[in-house]
C-alpha cells in the first residue's frame, strides 16, 4: 500500500524509466520465464530424436526473448495512449479482416493471411488484443453506475459479433471462439444480468440437441460421437479420429505421480503423438514430469491469471480494469481450452498452449496481452477521462 | 454516492467470480489429471510399454527333404546379398553405380532397384542383388563400410544341391504371388489368412508352386516366430527387444524313397534323349529313381526365374518342365502284352495252345499286322510273349473281349493316378465300352479289342503304372502299391479294392519276361546280362506309336527312323525286374521317340537296374554268395 501511495504521488510525466521498471512485478515476469523454461524443455525433449526439428527449441527461447522485449514496450507506453489507440486498432484490424475476405492468401484450406508489403500478416491474431482493447474503451465510456440496463450491452455483443463472424469465416474455428470467450467475460465482468445470462444457458443446452440432429453434417456427427464415447471411457477407432486423443491420454496417463523422467517418455520419444510439439506438447510434460509436473505447470499459469486480475481490481480506471480482465481472460481460454483439449475433455480444435506450445503467434500475442497488463498495473491510479479521441 | 460504491463493489465482485470461475476450470482440469495419472496410470503406463513394441514375423526354416540315405535333396543355405536403404543413402544413383563398379548389376536392374525403393517406406530396405557370389560377398561386405545405406548381409534361401536331378519330383518355391495366397487362405479362418498373408509379405519367404514343394506346403512351412521391436509411431524400429519365446518353429523334414546316386546314374544314361523312367522296390512298392528328362534347375525359380529363361524352358520341344514318368501318358504298346496274356489264362485259354503267325491278321474286311513281316509261325504263349508276336494276342485278345481286359488292366494299377503325394500325376485310360460312350459317344467296335491286345490305341499309361505292372508281376501277383514319401506327410487316399492276381498266372510272365531277355528268339535277348557277373534281368519291349503307319508306306517299306522327323518316330519302351531269380528291382524306362524299346530302352534299364543293384548291399552280398555256390556266371533261376 505504501508503495501505491508512493506511485500515486508521482505523476506519469516525472517518473524516470528505472523508476518505472522497479514498479513492475517482477514476480509475474520471472513466473512468464519459468513457464517458457519450460516449454522449451519440454520441446527440446520432444524432438532431440529428429534432427530435422533440432533446432525448434533455440527457436522458441529466442521468440520468448523477443517477445519479452515488445511486453516490456508494450508496458513501457502510458495506458492513456492505449485508451486512445482502442477504437483505431479495432478499426484498422477489422477493416484487415475484410481485406483478408476479399484479397487473402489461402494456406491450408483456411484464409487467414494478408499480404502487406514483403510480410504476410494475421489480422485475426491482433484482432484477440484489439477487441479486448475496444470492448474496454466502449465500457469505459458507456458503464455508469446506474447502468444495470440491458441494451448497453448490446453495442458490445456487435464489437464482438462481426469481427468473430469473419473470423469464423476464414475458417478459424479457435480464434473465433477464444473472441467470443474473453468477450463474453467482459460482458460479464460489466454486470450483465444473471437472469440474461442463465437464458443464453438454457438457450444453448437447449438448442444442442436440434443443431446435432439438423444442422451438423454426417461427418461433425461422427466426430462428436467420437468425442463422447471416448469422454465415456468408451473404446473408439484407434486409427481414425481417435488416434491422436487416445494416444495422448496413454501419454498423460503413463505419466503416473512423477512421470518417466525426462527424455524417457516413450510415447513422446517414439513420435506417437501427432503435434506433440505445438497443440499437444503438453502430452510431454505430463508423460515425462508426471502429475506433479502437469499439475505444477497448471498452478503456476493459475497464479499468472490470478496476478492479473489483482492488477485488474486495483486499477482505477475503467479502460484499465476491462482491458486486464480481457488480457487474463484471452490467454486463460488459450490454456483452459488446450490442457481440456489434451485431456480428452473437448474436442480437437487447433488451439496452442501458450508459451509452452512451439509457435509464435500465439508467443506474440499471449506477450502482447502480458504488455497490456503491465501498462494497465503502472497506470493504475491514472483516473483517465471519459473523453477520448474518438 | 452509494450507488457509485454499488458500482464498485459490482464490479469488484464479478472481477472475483470471473476469477473463481477459471480457478473451478483450472480445479476440474486437475481432476482429471488426477483420474488419468493418478487412477489409471498404471493401466496406461501398461499400454504405453507395449504401444511401441511391434511383433514382426520372423520367417521359419522350411523343412529339409532327403533322400533314402539322408543325401538332402532340398534344404537351405545361406546367401549373400546386397540391400540398400533410400534414406541414408544420399544420392541413390550415385551409391548404385558405385556398387555396380564392384559386382555386376545392369542398368535396368539399377532402375528396378531405385523405382521399389521409392515405392516403400523411406526406412525400409530394399535389396539390390541377392545370390551374391563368394567373392563379390566378401567385396561388398568390405565395401558397404564406406557406403551410407548400404549393406551386406546373409539370408538363408532355399536350395537344391542335387539340382535338375528332382525337378519334378520335388517341384519348386517361389514368392507367394496373390494366387498363390488366395489358394493358401482358402481354407483359414480370418486370423490365419491375416497372419499368412503377412508372413509370405516377408522378402525371405517362399511357398511351394509344385511337386512336394507344393503337396507338402503345410508339412515343411512351419510356425513363424516373432521379433519384438521397439518402433516410432511411423514403424521405424528403434532396436530389437530380447525375447526367447517367440523363435519360429521350423518345417518338418521329409525322407523319401528315392536313392539320389540311382537318379543322378539313371538320369546320365539317358544322356541327350528325352524320357522318364521309375524303379520300384519290389519289397516295398518304394520308389527308387523317378527320372524325367530332360529337367530345369529348381534352384532357378527360387529367386524368380526370367522371362525368357521360362519361355525357354516351355518352348524346349523335349518338355523339361513336364514329368513325364507322372504326368506323361504313353501307349503301352507290347509292354502290355503280360496283362492280355493274363486276362487269358484267367479267361480260361489253354497257354499252350498255339497260334499261326504269317505276319498279319485278318478281320471283317481288315487286316492286323505283326511286327515281324514274315510271322512268327506257330506260337504258344510264351513263344508269343517272348518274340512279342503281334497275331497272338489280336487272336486272344479277340477272344477275351474288351471288358475282361479292361478289368485286368485296372487290377495291374491301370487307369487310376497313384497319389504319391506330389502335384500332377495322371491316371492315363483304360478304355472299355463305357469309356467310350462317354468319352466319345460311340459304342465299342470289336477291331478295336484287336489293337487293346498289343497295347495301342485308346490305352495309355504313365511309366509309374508300367513299372508297378512290372512290380506286380514280379511280386507274383501281390498288389503293392508305390509311394515316394518314406518318412512324411504320407497321403492317406484309400486305394480301392482290387482282386488279387494269381501267382501261378504270374510265375507264366515272369518266364515269359525272362524269356525275352535271356532265351534265343527273344526279342531283348542282348540286354538279359546285367554285366555284374551274375544276376540277370527279365523284362519286355515295347514300341508306343506316335503316328498311324498307312498302308502306302507299309508298302514301299517301313521308313527308317532316320528319315522321319523325330517328333513323328515312336517312343521305346521296356519294363523289367531284377534280379530274375530273386526280384527285388522294377522299372520301366521310355525313351522318347527312341524307335526301338530293346535296342534303346531296354539298355537302358539294364544299365539302371546294374546300377540298383550295386548300390544295394544286401543284394549284392547275396548274389556274390550264389554266383561262388553254383560257380558259374549264369545265376538265372528261370527255366
Amino acid at each position: 500500500m505504501a508503495r501505491a501511495a508512493r506511485a500515486s504521488a508521482i505523476r506519469f510525466e516525472d517518473r524516470t524509466l528505472a523508476g518505472t521498471l522497479g514498479e513492475l512485478p517482477w514476480g509475474l515476469v520471472l513466473m512468464l520465464i519459468t513457464v517458457a523454461c519450460i516449454g522449451t524443455a519440454a520441446l527440446y525433449s520432444s524432438t532431440f530424436t529428429n534432427p530435422e526439428e533440432a533446432g525448434l527449441p533455440a527457436r522458441h527461447a529466442v521468440r520468448f526473448a523477443i517477445s519479452l522485449g515488445i511486453m516490456f514496450v508494450i508496458a513501457l507506453v502510458p495506458i492513456g495512449i492505449w485508451l486512445r489507440a482502442a477504437w483505431p486498432a479495432y478499426f484498422v484490424t477489422l477493416a484487415m479482416l475484410v481485406g483478408v475476405e476479399l484479397f487473402g492468401l489461402t494456406r491450408g484450406g483456411a484464409t487467414r493471411w494478408l499480404q502487406l508489403g514483403p510480410i504476410g500478416v494475421q489480422p485475426s491474431e491482433f484482432m484477440k488484443l484489439a477487441l479486448t482493447l475496444a470492448l474496454a474503451r466502449y465500457y469505459h465510456n458507456n458503464l455508469t453506475f446506474q447502468s444495470g440496463r440491458f441494451f448497453i450491452h448490446l453495442p458490445a455483443l456487435f464489437i464482438i459479433i462481426v469481427p468473430a463472424a469473419l473470423i469464423f469465416k476464414q475458417p478459424d474455428f479457435g480464434t473465433t471462439l477464444a473472441l467470443i470467450a474473453s468477450g463474453a467475460v467482459l460482458i460479464f465482468l460489466a454486470g450483465l444480468y444473471y437472469r440474461i445470462i442463465a437464458a443464453v444457458f438454457l438457450a444453448g443446452i437447449a438448442s444442442a440437441w436440434p443443431i446435432y440432429m439438423f444442422v451438423l453434417q454426417d461427418y461433425q456427427r461422427e466426430r462428436v460421437n467420437t468425442f463422447l464415447a471416448q469422454l465415456t471411457g468408451q473404446a473408439v477407432n484407434t486409427l481414425d479420429d481417435g488416434y491422436q486423443i487416445e494416444q495422448a491420454k496413454i501419454a498423460i496417463g503413463s505419466g503416473g505421480w512423477q512421470g518417466r523422467g525426462f527424455m524417457e517418455g516413450t510415447q513422446a520419444q517414439l513420435d506417437y503423438i501427432p503435434e506433440q510439439h505445438t497443440d499437444f506438447i503438453l502430452t510431454v510434460i505430463a508423460e515425462e514430469f508426471g502429475f506433479l509436473g502437469a499439475t505444477g505447470l497448471l498452478a503456476l499459469w493459475a497464479a499468472i491469471l490470478g496476478w492479473g486480475l489483482v492488477i485488474a481490481g486495483r486499477s482505477a480506471s475503467l479502460f484499465g480494469r476491462f482491458a486486464a480482465v480481457g488480457c487474463v481472460a484471452t490467454v486463460a481460454f488459450f490454456i483452459l481450452f488446450n490442457v481440456a483439449m489434451v485431456l480428452g475433455l473437448v474436442p480437437v480444435v487447433g488451439v496452442p498452449l501458450p508459451l509452452v506450445s512451439y509457435g509464435g503467434t500465439v508467443m506474440f500475442t499471449t506477450m502482447a496481452c502480458f504488455g497490456i497488463l503491465l501498462s494497465v498495473h503502472i497506470g493504475r491510479d491514472e483516473r483517465l477521462s471519459t473523453q477520448g479521441m474518438i | 454516492m452509494s450507488s457509485e460504491l454499488d458500482f464498485e463493489s459490482r464490479l469488484n465482485r464479478r472481477t472475483i467470480i470471473t476469477g473463481a470461475a477459471g480457478g473451478v476450470l483450472f480445479s476440474g482440469l486437475v481432476a482429471r489429471l488426477v483420474q488419468l495419472q493418478l487412477f489409471e496410470g498404471e493401466r496406461y503406463k501398461e499400454i504405453a510399454n507395449e504401444n511401441g513394441v511391434k511383433l514382426d514375423l520372423a520367417p521359419p526354416i522350411r523343412g529339409a527333404i532327403y533322400d533314402r540315405f539322408g543325401v538332402p535333396l532340398a534344404s537351405h543355405r545361406q546367401a549373400g546379398r546386397v540391400s540398400i536403404v533410400r534414406e541414408q543413402t544420399p544420392d541413390m544413383d550415385a551409391t548404385l553405380a558405385g556398387i555396380a563398379r564392384h559386382i555386376d548389376l545392369p542398368m535396368d536392374e539399377r532402375q528396378r532397384v531405385i523405382q521399389q525403393a521409392r515405392s516403400q517406406a523411406s526406412f525400409q530396405s530394399t535389396i539390390v542383388k541377392s545370390e551374391l557370389t563368394y567373392e563379390e560377398f566378401a567385396r561388398m561386405t568390405l565395401l558397404a563400410a564406406d557406403m551410407p545405406g548400404v549393406r551386406a548381409d546373409m539370408a538363408a534361401t532355399r536350395s537344391y544341391p542335387r539340382g535338375r536331378d528332382f525337378a519334378h519330383v520335388l517341384g519348386y518355391v517361389a514368392k507367394a504371388s496373390s494366387d498363390d495366397l488366395s489358394r493358401l487362405t482358402e481354407n483359414a479362418s480370418p486370423e490365419e489368412a491375416s497372419l499368412l498373408a503377412r508372413l509370405f509379405r516377408h522378402p525371405d519367404m517362399r511357398t511351394g508352386r509344385s511337386g512336394i514343394e507344393r503337396a507338402a506346403e503345410g508339412w515343411l512351412r512351419g510356425e513363424p516366430g516373432f521379433r519384438r521391436l521397439e518402433t516410432n509411431a511411423a514403424g521405424r524400429v528403434i532396436r530389437e527387444l530380447e525375447s526367447d519365446d517367440l523363435a519360429p518353429t521350423p518345417g518338418r523334414d521329409i525322407g523319401l524313397t528315392v536313392d539320389a546316386e540311382l537318379q543322378r546314374a539313371a538320369i546320365d544314361r539317358f544322356g541327350d534323349e528325352s524320357g522318364a523312367a521309375v524303379v520300384l522296390d519290389i519289397e516295398t512298392g518304394a520308389i527308387l529313381a523317378f527320372v524325367s528328362t530332360p529337367a530345369f534347375d529348381p534352384n532357378d525359380f527360387v529367386n524368380g526365374i526370367s522371362y525368357a529363361d521360362y519361355n525357354a524352358l516351355r518352348e524346349n520341344d523335349r518338355s523339361p518342365l513336364y514329368h513325364k514318368a507322372y504326368d506323361g501318358t504313353y501307349p503301352p504298346g507290347s509292354t502290355f502284352k503280360m496283362v492280355v496274356a493274363t486276362a487269358a489264362l484267367e479267361a480260361g485259354i489253354n497257354p499252350d495252345q498255339r497260334v499261326y503267325c504269317n505276319g498279319y491278321y485278318r478281320f471283317g474286311n481288315r487286316t492286323w499286322h505283326c511286327w515281324k513281316r514274315g510271322g512268327h509261325g506257330n506260337v504258344d504263349m510264351h513263344w508269343a510273349m517272348k518274340g512279342s508276336c503281334d497275331v497272338y494276342f489280336y487272336d486272344i485278345a479277340r477272344k477275351i473281349g474288351v471288358e475282361h481286359l479292361a478289368d485286368v488292366s485296372r487290377r495291374f494299377g491301370f487307369g487310376q493316378v497313384w497319389d504319391l503325394g506330389l502335384t500332377g500325376g495322371r491316371g492315363g485310360t483304360v478304355p472299355d465300352d463305357a469309356w467310350k460312350r462317354a468319352a466319345l459317344g460311340e459304342p465299342w467296335y470289336e477291331g478295336e479289342t484287336l489293337n487293346y491286345g498289343i497295347g495301342q490305341g485308346y490305352l495309355s499309361a504313365s511309366p509309374l503304372q508300367l513299372a508297378l505292372m512290372s512290380a506286380r508281376i514280379a511280386a507274383k501277383g501281390r498288389l503293392i502299391e508305390p509311394y515316394i514319401i518314406g518318412e512324411g506327410p504320407r497321403p492317406d487316399k484309400p486305394i480301392p479294392y482290387a482282386e488279387p492276381l494269381d501267382p501261378d498266372h504270374m510265375q507264366r510272365m515272369m518266364d515269359g519276361m525272362y524269356g525275352v531277355t535271356s532265351e534265343a528268339g527273344g526279342t531283348a535277348w542282348r540286354s538279359g546280362d546285367l554285366g555284374l557277373g551274375g544276376p540277370r534281368l527279365a523284362g519286355k519291349t515295347g514300341t508306343a506309336q506316335v503316328r498311324r503307319i498307312s498302308e502306302a508306306e507299309r508298302r514301299s517299306g517301313v521308313l527308317k527312323g532316320d528319315e522321319i522327323d523325330r517328333r513323328l518316330r515312336d517312343h521305346a519302351l521296356f519294363v523289367a525286374y531284377a534280379p530274375a531269380d530273386d526280384p527285388k528291382y522294377a522299372i520301366s524306362v521310355v525313351v522318347e521317340h527312341g524307335e526301338g524299346g530293346s535296342s534303346t530302352a531296354a539298355p537302358v534299364a539294364r544299365d539302371i537296374l546294374a546300377t540298383a543293384i550295386r548300390r544295394d548291399s544286401r543284394a549284392a552280398a547275396r548274389w556274390q554268395q550264389t554266383a561262388s555256390a553254383s560257380g558259374s556266371g549264369n545265376g538265372g533261376g528261370n527255366p
